[in-house]
């Protein structure tokens, strides 16, 4: 009977030792947190285990974690989306038997054509390329994205939310970017002088750089 | 896509991914932007590259965008996403071969800290944390850093509820060996039960 009690009590034991971790995350269901005070108001060792598992927890919370701006990330995600075909597509029909085998040909032809064509295209557009930098500098005059009147650098800690308070607020719109050096091209949203939306920008100290990208008398000196 | 305020996250995330499912591009850039804080935070604590962060959270947006047609409502939407990243960086943080989660606790001598200042306790928390097998790491941070439940750790690792228990059953055996400080005087929570 005693051995039997004592079996009851270590299952019990490592059942409710089990669920310590999510008694201390808060996350256990009404009849298990019941289940684990109980028992644990009568067993020292789930006790200290309770106290080192919420000091294990309060000092992971406590660790520092960093900010990150996910708008350089999700451009990155987009261009790859951009490789994709849309999620839904359908799936290729099955083709009825060919009856006419000549077309098969000729569409074998046209295809091959096509190839070496695109082939060309594409050996010409590598030789281009290498031709030009590989890098883009934020003073660079090209390529400059259409309607792009400002570029600048924002703090590696900006929110998207900060961004776009600063942007609204400048009446700017974002037309590319940001580069791998972080440059944005900002065109305007109103009739707002360029020189104005410079000025609001540059107050913030988030605004690590502004500068204008079409010549005007009045443009200050960047931040 | 821009759903009405008054939307739970839940019916939001649920609204988002349906759009996805019909191709809708500025749905899954909502989604991505709601959760990308979330996830760099819970993966920045396995490496410190962003580069890889980024990766991780990159690839796991890939899935979601081809499969959200396959998504069934067998779980929350959230649970499915950091469900679909926990796979994502378990494969990432296998590939990097120097990952010190990989070695065993007994690679590593006995430690001789003096456990009387709270910046060495962090110190060797990380230092503790870094030594557990990976997928026990993963279990209790999913615990302890982002809270999630017994059950939704379990839908998240794809794994029956007695696997999660077991290895946060030896997380804490190994911490407990290599952590003493921690298991030192009573905490609020057990002062409160005893």
């Amino acid at each position: 009977m005693t051995h039997n009690r004592r079996t009851e009590n270590s299952a019990e034991h490592l059942e409710v030792s089990a669920l310590l971790p999510w008694y201390v995350n808060e996350t256990l269901a009404e009849a298990d947190r019941l289940r684990v005070e109980t028992h644990a108001g009568n067993c020292m060792a789930c006790r200290e285990d309770l106290a080192a598992q919420q000091r294990i927890c309060e000092a992971i919370e406590a660790q520092p974690a960093l900010n990150y701006m996910p708008v350089a990330s999700l451009k990155r995600l987009q261009a790859r989306l951009d490789t994709l075909a849309a999620p839904a597509a359908t799936p290729p029909q099955e083709q009825p038997a060919n009856r006419m085998p000549w077309r098969g040909w000729m569409a074998a032809s046209i295809a091959a054509v096509a190839v070496a064509v695109a082939l060309f295209a594409a050996d010409r557009w590598v030789l281009e390329q290498r031709l030009q930098p590989s890098y883009r500098t934020v003073t660079s005059s090209v390529p400059r994205p259409q309607g792009e009147v400002i570029r600048a650098v924002f703090s590696p800690t900006i929110t998207l939310v900060e961004l776009q308070t600063i942007l609204d607020e400048a009446q700017l719109r974002i037309v590319s970017g940001p580069t791998e050096a972080g440059v944005y091209s900002l065109a305007s949203n109103s009739t707002l002088t360029v020189h104005a939306s410079l000025a609001l920008l540059r107050q913030h100290s988030t605004v690590r750089f502004a500068e204008g990208t079409v010549p005007e008398p009045e443009s200050g000196n960047s931040r | 896509m821009t759903l009405p305020a008054k939307n739970s996250p839940k019916e939001r995330d649920s609204a988002l991914l349906a759009a996805i499912a019909a191709g809708d591009r500025r749905a899954i850039e909502e989604l991505y932007l709601s959760y990308h804080r979330r996830l760099a935070r819970f993966l920045s604590r396995f490496t410190p590259r962003y580069e890889n962060v980024e990766e991780i959270i990159n690839d796991t947006f890939m899935v979601v965008w081809q499969s959200a047609k396959d998504f069934r409502n067998a779980s929350q939407v959230s649970t499915w996403i950091i469900g679909i990243a926990y796979r994502t960086a378990l494969k990432s943080f296998r590939r990097q071969k120097n990952h010190t989660g990989a070695r065993s606790l007994e690679d590593y001598p006995e430690q001789t800290v003096d456990p009387t200042f709270e910046a060495e306790v962090h110190d060797w928390l990380k230092h503790g944390l870094s030594r557990l097998p990976i997928e026990q790491r993963l279990t209790l941070e999913l615990a302890y850093h982002m809270g999630h439940s017994l059950e939704e750790i379990a839908a998240i690792t794809d794994c029956p509820v007695g696997t999660v228990k077991a290895r946060m059953f030896h997380a804490r055996e190994k911490l407990r060996q290599f952590l003493p400080a921690l298991s030192g005087g009573p905490s609020d929570l057990s002062a409160r039960i005893g």
